[in-house]
């Protein structure tokens, strides 16, 4: 097995795709032989040349709107957005065409595509480079939203999203690109949308977290662990569809639970998280489930690191939740 | 293939036309179109009317919601899908394309379940009326969002190109969906990358209420293929023959690996923007009346007439018999019933997941409660 980070885990599994289904065709702005601005495409290039790989205009709505007719014509289009703040231009393509299709054809025609996005902050981009906009795609019926935070899950993911028959949207945690590797199979390894992984075993209570925030929520279990409160860590890494069970099953076990996003607070997917658990297992509660989250300001730049839940926040939250 | 002689110039002043008022050949070149394939246009001229009829006369005793009047854009229509190979070729429609559509191949019965919402409607009554679409025939499902199919109709474009299918994609739109990003956005990527397709502008100078002069300052929409490096060509959209032969030509093109073009259809919709508009705010009536003076069904009756094609007796018996098509077409239409509340789930994934099948049994429950 390879060491390697999440952008390479990337690009290494664009290329095995692509070398397994020549439908697979990635279109963006600079993925051709720039190879992306994170260089997640590097090497397609070259390898698979400029009908497989095509440097798109500098249009979201274009790239979308035609990976979408790409899709439908047979190809399987793999969409990159260079930054998720960018999506909005293309935002109608994505909601009004790719999530609709199957609908309102009748299942006649449909759309297998993958859109890539870095998103998140934490790499002082200020607000058009660090959001979250994960929540408008969770809410619009027809796409699939997927948020890994580790270079193996991002394999296995994106290799199920790419085979998948339905848009999938693929948002990747830019600060953790580079932030650290993992062992990667070599092989063919696909992870299933809508199952959520344990990041760390516990029985005080559970910290339900996805995509970049998952690295902090690590952190914040480690020191509770120094303190001998033990924390389980669940990563969503898909939040439509979402493993509801998986987190029912925790929070109705420990009775505790702390949601970590750092989407803006109001109406983000852990409220949606918290609602369900309050509507199903309400009786196992110990505390009310307390989310802790990016604020309801647009992104700011001076102030990056304080916008994002961190290890403090975290732990601050987990204190009340533990001294309800 | 590729013609050796390019009938028409793009970008002439005046609107390219090849049929007089009086119905009088006057192109450049000898027609060369049979007897049959002339006669087949003007039955689809009349179909396409007769269709639009049909389908006021449902709103209006409250079967269907809504209509989108068509009359007067018939020869657009029939000249587009007169140069498509159905079934072949992709078409990507706007919701005021009823005509092309039946001309291209879709059934009447789908068109009128459509509007009707029956189980006879492929798209399973998922759509307000007026939103067709046909997989059999690569006729892509209409959508509501102005310009937003023209992205996805490229995409397909760059997809036959890549995969050296010998297709040609051509999607349509009014005057009113050249003013939205989309429309520049992926004209622009057609014309970076040599897609086969042909944008055809079906321009009837009103977008609801706002006309044309205010959706645009340039003299015309064809113009602006300038901007992206394609031919445009302004037609007479009420001469069949002339919407038909440019197409033919710069879909030919397109098929030879030439690339895009843009063409707009100068038309005049006769009847409102939709049955819930009321066009005599905004239009007077003397406007709407000098332009049916123009129709396209006159015209080519009048032309084929004169070259012995068509008579009195001829005509009514075309008539009737497209009359009785679409008769018995509405009839199967609602014999099929009306689609069942349990589809409301389905397809909105390849397969239904957990979270859809909890809620589909809460709506069951209710039902039978």
């Amino acid at each position: 097995m390879a060491q390697l980070n999440l952008v390479q885990s990337v690009a290494r599994t664009l290329a095995s795709e692509m070398a397994r289904d020549e439908r697979v065709v990635v279109l963006g702005e600079d993925v051709g032989k720039r190879g992306g601005v994170f260089l997640a495409t590097e090497g397609l290039f070259d390898r698979f040349g400029p009908d497989r790989v095509i440097d798109s205009p500098l249009s979201e709505a274009a790239i979308l709107g035609a990976a979408v007719g790409m899709a439908v014509h047979g190809l399987r289009p793999v969409a990159e957005i260079q930054f998720a703040d960018y999506v909005y231009p293309g935002f109608d393509q994505l909601v009004s065409q790719a999530a609709k299709l199957r609908y309102r054809s009748g299942g006649q025609f449909y759309a297998p595509m993958v859109v890539r996005m870095p998103a998140g902050g934490g790499v002082k981009g200020g607000h058009h480079h660090s959001q979250n906009p994960e929540t408008h795609f969770v809410h619009t019926p027809g796409l699939k939203v997927v948020y890994p935070s580790s270079p193996k899950d991002a394999k296995g993911l994106l290799t199920t999203a790419i085979r998948d028959d339905d848009p999938v949207v693929f948002m990747e945690p830019k600060r953790l690109y580079r932030a650290f590797k993992e062992e990667v199979p070599d092989d063919e390894y696909l992870v299933p949308l809508g199952k959520a992984r344990v990041r760390r075993e516990g029985d005080d209570l559970v910290l339900v977290s996805y995509g970049g925030s998952v690295a902090e929520t690590l952190k914040a279990a480690d020191a509770l662990a120094e303190q001998g409160i033990s924390a389980q860590v669940l990563d969503l890494r898909s939040l439509l569809p979402w493993d509801k069970e998986a987190v029912l099953e925790v929070v109705a076990r420990v009775g505790r639970v702390v949601l970590v996003s750092e989407a803006p607070k109001t109406a983000g997917f852990i409220s949606e998280v918290a609602a369900t658990i309050s509507e199903e297992v309400l009786d196992a509660l110990l505390a009310p489930p307390v989310r802790v989250a990016g604020f309801d300001t647009p992104y700011p730049y001076a102030q990056d690191r304080a916008y994002l839940p961190g290890v403090n926040r975290i732990l601050r939250a987990v204190q009340a939740v533990l001294d309800y | 293939m590729i013609q050796e002689v390019q009938r028409f110039k793009p970008f002439s002043a005046k609107p390219i036309a090849l049929l007089s008022e009086a119905g009088e050949w006057r192109g450049p070149f000898d027609l060369d179109l049979t007897e049959e394939k002339l006669l087949t246009m003007y039955r689809d001229l009349v179909r396409a009317r007769l269709l639009d009829e049909r389908l006021g006369k449902l709103q209006r005793m409250g079967k269907t919601s809504f209509v989108a009047p068509a009359a007067g854009h018939e020869g657009a229509h029939i000249g587009v899908a007169h140069a498509l190979r159905p079934g072949f070729d992709w078409l990507f429609p706007y919701y005021r394309d009823m005509g092309m559509v039946l001309a291209l191949g879709v059934p009447p019965k789908e068109l009128f379940a459509q509007s009707l919402a029956t189980r006879a409607d492929p798209n399973k009554g998922r759509q307000m009326p007026a939103h067709p679409g046909s997989a059999a025939l690569n006729v892509f499902t209409a959508a509501s969002p102005i310009a937003s199919h023209l992205g996805p109709a490229v995409g397909a474009a760059i997809s036959m190109k890549l995969r050296g299918t010998g297709q040609v994609a051509v999607a349509s739109f009014g005057d009113g969906a050249t003013s939205e990003g989309d429309f520049h956005a992926a004209v622009n990527f057609a014309g970076v990358q040599g897609a086969p397709i042909v944008l055809v502008c079906e321009n009837n100078r009103y977008a609801i209420s706002v006309d044309f002069h205010k959706q645009t300052a340039s003299e015309n929409i064809a113009v602006k293929a300038h901007a992206y490096g394609m031919p445009g060509y302004v037609v007479d959209g009420m001469d069949t023959l002339a919407c038909y032969y440019v197409m033919q030509e710069v879909v030919e093109r397109a098929r030879s690996g030439h690339g895009p073009a843009l063409v707009e259809m100068v038309v005049y919709r006769y009847g409102a923007h939709s049955s819930a508009d009321d066009d005599a705010r905004y239009r007077p009536r003397e406007e709407v009346q000098r332009w049916r003076q123009r129709d396209p069904l006159r015209r080519f009756k009048a032309f084929l007439e004169r070259r012995g094609l068509l008579d009195d007796a001829k005509e009514a018996a075309l008539r009737e018999s497209a009359e009785a098509e679409l008769a018995a077409a509405l009839k199967e239409a609602e014999a099929a019933g009306p689609v069942p509340t349990d589809w409301l789930f389905d397809d909105v994934y390849a397969e239904r997941p957990a979270f859809l099948e909890e809620q589909r049994a809460q709506l069951e429950g209710v039902t039978r409660g």
